[in-house]
């Protein structure tokens, strides 16, 4: 029994007492009183059941009923029902597919336990130059912070991550990722192998036993899952190692996916002696961020000298912690922070659709609420009805927005497309879901409550006599709703123009000239971190005969090898002019080509001579240049005829050849384009005259075969039947178009582009949805004046007219105070996002601003038109009788 | 309502008016829940003969449209008792039903007034 239940009992049973106190005090016998204090009360057993069942119906009794009427008077208003549901469904489902796309896709989080304890070691120092970070470090270093530090663990992990590597076990070749880590770094990261063990300090020193850790995929594909494959051994590289543990089934490397691991074996010298070792980091148990970002400087050992030496003199520096997930998230936080704005923009937007339309809709409703009340409703009955009104609202436009979210989801996966394999694992964030439909819930209810609070202190007797839904205007603040209205306009207009901004600039970046004719060219690239490709002679009989066998098949044009291809990050290198009387140091691209690489690719030849078959290794070194090379490295200067010194040898530039476009050529000159596609001076080293020396480059490039072709199909047959032929231990790996590569360097500016133009339109979509349900309402509610005009000889035109101005005047005004928005809000984003996203786009531009003002005034048109086109069906004799 | 020793001379048509009743009742000032069965029998000399439990009902009812209030107090014979009280709003409804009922009344006498006989 509850306390409020024990309460009644005891009060029954009270009331009975006194009576039988008071029927004795009248003389008769306490037994008489009892009995008949008992037949006058009845029994209290069965009150107390009637009480109880009297309460208990009537809650969900009255939120039952609440609900049928709730959806009811929500069928009555179809304008503002569906205005309501639509603007919840488009924010809800627009913003959660967004979110999870860029989520999944930009922000990537760690997936260890307590990641937020996760961190690398880094130097923050500057230089007279400026700030910086580095995150490189030497041999001494790391054993200084393992012997020494206390508040955390930490590991070493190698740079120069191992793409495509050559692994050959049970007689398949495959390309894989290879990480070189230190002992404890699994330990550090936290996650256990799944079978066998990780390495130890013992693995990890110089001469230790060949060992490694794979990955799950790995372990199923090439051991189909055996416990057995601990102690079994593979071929990396050409070397031997054996399988001493596996890790878990969704277990992600942290920055590149990798399926192999191999001890690093850190000491002092060889690749300790220089500044090659990343040290992860993780905040021990019990001690705080703080504690042990205190306690890095502590730990410095003379490293400045030994990393500078002293050539830069004026450095400073000392160790520190930065938290995992911001070193690999540092390229994408300008796009997540534009997203981020356009998100919120979308949600101010609806949030403001719905305030309009629930303040509009509670002024018009006082008759029907006074009469409740003067049937007995009780203040709290009536608010509790409306406030189950806005709760119906909130979950259909939940439910509605879920499905909008998916479907909106699955579109922009399509619109993804085949350059991104990564989207198609993402699915709805449920967090982000789960927020949004929380916060429309609430603002429904929020803006249902001040017209409901309104509403339920009415006064009853005037309110009915006042006849509310034959009132000429309705509802109360028509200014207020026509402002706010406007500044949705406002707002879509400045997350409109932004989206325009960004297409312009994408747009812009695909139309830049290549510099060569990517179409119907097909490449592929293959690992040469070989035992067996040590030496130029190696690498150059597998490049001539593979392109041999590639042009004598049918339907392949022509075919080459190369270090790298345009649209990727290229190779630089220091040269000198052999005729420089200052000797100054030089820095440019540099790739080794076979000679059809120029015309397979259909580079034009500017000047002089390209590479021939007859630059063989016995004969005079040359190389060749691109048009690049004579502005920012020549000077202007012809520079055919010249000598530069690089790799080793001097060498004659004997022809100029076109620019092609690079991602990054790892270094800045004045006059190269800033921005995510640019080129640099570049110089084309014939591959049979590449020195030994060279090969070491194959730790972090791998040769790119080029075919032209007609049939893509043919070209993929052709690549691996002909390096299949030559060489069947080395694993092919992707094999791609070069549009693909191409249209790859600008995936970032896509995505974003794609993503924030979703929200514009949204935000469009929401606008217009807005002045729609303000217009149908005025009209709705106006139908009697417009009855009574048109009676009294108005034309239905003139009156639609009329309506239909009134939106298009908000639109305006909204739309001039939203282009004064957007000059400042894009120069906000310009501040914040560099040229990499608004490429060749400048903020001043009117056409831009104008355009979007008066595509957002014609959409107003338009909504505002459709509902007053009702006006046209208005009989004036009926409305008048209504 | 019960009947004890005869029909209550009410019946029927006061069954729906036993909230109307107990509001009269806690007019005048606070009253528990015996002393408004009490109350409203002597008001009526005896005719109106309420079933004391049905009183409890009613007034948790009452109670719950906010048209009366509650609070624990002493009876004249120091035990503890729960007293109700007529609300603002309670005072309101009163005044409605009452005035309602009167009119109601006077339609019925006014349809049962024997006609005058010339």
């Amino acid at each position: 029994m509850s306390k409020r239940e024990r309460e009644r009992a005891e009060e029954m049973r009270t009331h009975i007492e006194l009576y039988v106190e008071e029927l004795v005090a009248r003389g008769r016998t306490p037994e008489d009183a009892r009995r008949e204090a008992r037949l006058a009360f009845g029994n209290p057993r069965a009150k107390l059941e009637e009480v109880e069942a009297m309460e208990r119906l009537p809650f969900f009794d009255a939120l039952w009923r609440d609900l049928k009427y709730a959806v009811r008077v929500l069928r009555r208003t179809p304008a503002f029902t569906a205005t309501a549901i639509a603007t919840l469904a488009l924010v809800i489902g627009a913003n959660t597919a967004v979110f999870s796309l860029a989520h999944a896709i930009l922000l990537r989080p760690l997936p260890f336990p307590q990641p937020e304890r996760l961190a690398m070691v880094e130097v923050e120092g500057r230089t007279p130059k400026g700030q910086g970070r580095w995150e490189s470090h030497d041999g001494t270093t790391w054993e200084v912070m393992r012997d020494g530090a206390t508040a955390i663990d930490v590991a070493v992990i190698a740079g120069g991550f191992g793409h495509d590597v050559n692994l050959v076990v049970g007689g398949k070749a495959l390309a894989v990722g290879q990480a070189r880590v230190g002992s404890g770094y699994f330990h550090v990261l936290g996650v256990a192998p799944a079978a066998g063990r990780e390495f130890t300090r013992d693995d990890d020193r110089p001469g230790g036993p060949a060992v490694c850790v794979i990955s799950y995929p790995l372990w199923q594909r090439v051991f189909s899952g055996d416990a057995g494959a601990i102690g079994q051994s593979l071929l990396l590289r050409g070397e031997r190692y054996d399988v001493i543990g596996v890790m878990p089934k969704g277990f992600e490397n942290p920055g590149e996916p990798a399926d192999v691991w191999t001890p690093v074996r850190p000491s002092r010298t060889g690749e300790g002696g220089g500044t090659n070792f990343g040290i992860v980091a993780r905040v021990r148990d019990g001690h705080t961020w703080q504690e042990a970002i205190a306690a890095m400087p502590a730990l410095d050992s003379g490293f400045i000298k030994r990393v500078t030496g002293d050539d830069v003199p004026g450095f400073s520096g000392h160790f520190t912690l930065v938290p995992l997930q911001d070193t690999l998230v540092a390229d994408v936080q300008q796009p997540i922070v534009m997203l981020g704005g356009a998100v919120f923009t979308v949600l101010l937007i609806a949030c403001v659709n719905l305030a309009v339309l629930v303040l509009v809709r509670g002024g018009s409703r006082t008759k029907e609420i006074a009469t409740r009340m003067a049937l007995g409703g009780g203040r709290r009955d009536v608010l509790r009805q409306l406030m189950t009104e806005s709760a119906v609202l909130g979950l259909a436009g939940g439910a509605l927005g879920l499905a909008v979210g998916y479907v909106g989801l699955e579109g922009l996966k399509a619109l993804g497309g085949a350059t991104f394999d990564q989207w198609t694992h993402v699915t709805l964030d449920g967090q982000m879901l789960a927020f949004t439909m929380g916060l429309s819930l609430f603002t429904c209810l929020l803006f249902g409550l001040v017209p409901a609070l309104q509403a339920s202190r009415l006064d009853v007797q005037a309110a009915l006599a006042e006849g509310g839904s034959r009132s000429v205007a309705g509802g109360s603040r028509p200014w207020l709703r026509r402002i706010l209205v406007g500044a949705e306009v406002a707002l879509g207009v400045v997350l409109l123009v932004v989206t325009a901004l960004l297409i312009r600039a994408f747009v812009n970046l695909r139309s830049i000239d290549p510099g060569f004719d990517p179409a119907h060219v097909v490449t592929t690239s293959v690992s040469l971190q070989d035992a067996r490709y040590k030496t130029a002679a190696q690498m150059n009989q597998l490049f001539d005969e593979t392109v041999r066998r590639l042009e004598q098949t049918p339907g392949i044009e022509s075919a080459a090898v190369s270090l790298e291809l345009p649209y990727r990050r290229l190779l630089n290198m220091g040269f000198k002019f052999m005729d420089d009387p200052d000797d100054k140091g030089h820095i440019a691209n540099v790739m080794y080509v076979t000679p059809d690489f120029f015309k397979t690719l259909r580079v034009p030849l500017l000047g002089g001579r390209a590479i021939s078959t007859s630059d063989a290794v016995t004969a005079p070194p040359i190389v060749v240049v691109n048009q690049g090379f004579i502005k920012l490295a020549s000077g202007g200067r012809d520079p055919i005829g010249r000598r530069v010194r690089i790799s080793n040898a001097e060498r004659e530039v004997v022809g100029v050849v076109g620019d092609v476009k690079v991602t990054s050529s790892g270094f800045f000159l004045t006059g190269m384009v800033k921005g995510p596609i640019t080129s640099g001076p570049l110089i084309y080293l014939p591959a049979a005259q590449t020195p030994d020396g060279f090969m070491g480059i194959h730790i972090w490039f791998s040769p790119m075969w080029t075919v032209r072709t007609s049939s893509p199909a043919v070209a993929e047959a052709a690549l691996q039947h002909a390096i299949g032929a030559v060489d069947p231990l080395l694993p092919i790996g992707r094999i791609q178009q070069m549009t693909d590569i191409q249209a790859a360097a600008t995936s970032r500016q896509r995505l974003l582009m794609i993503l924030v133009g979703v929200l514009g339109a949204a935000a469009v979509l929401l606008a217009a949805i807005g002045i729609h349900g303000l217009i149908a309402h005025s009209v709705q509610q106006r139908t009697r004046e417009f009855g009574i005009r048109l009676a009294l000889g108005a034309t239905a035109g003139g009156t639609i007219r009329e309506v239909a101005m009134s939106g298009v005047v908000i639109a305006c005004s909204g739309a001039v105070v939203g282009v004064g928005l957007a000059v400042m809000a894009v120069r906000l984003v310009e501040s914040l996002v560099s040229s990499d996203y608004l490429w060749g786009v400048t903020s001043r531009d009117p056409s831009t601003y104008l355009e979007v003002g008066a595509f957002l005034v014609v959409v107003a048109a338009v909504a505002s038109l459709l509902p007053a086109l009702r006006i046209f069906r208005l009989d004036p004799v009926e409305t008048l009788r209504a | 309502m019960r009947r004890r020793q005869q029909p209550a001379a009410g019946g029927d048509l006061l069954a729906g008016t036993l909230d109307m009743l107990i509001l009269r009742s806690l007019h005048s000032g606070p009253v528990h829940g015996l002393a408004i069965a009490q109350d409203i029998e002597r008001r009526s000399d005896a005719v109106l003969l309420v079933e004391q439990g049905s009183l409890y009902p009613a007034l948790y009812r009452l109670e719950a449209r906010g048209w009366i209030g509650s609070f624990w107090g002493t009876s004249d014979r120091r035990r503890r008792v729960r007293f109700y009280r007529l609300t603002p709003k309670g005072k309101r409804q009163l005044t409605a039903e009452s005035n309602r009922w009167e009119a109601l009344a006077r339609a019925v006498a006014r349809v049962m007034r024997p006609e005058t006989l010339s």
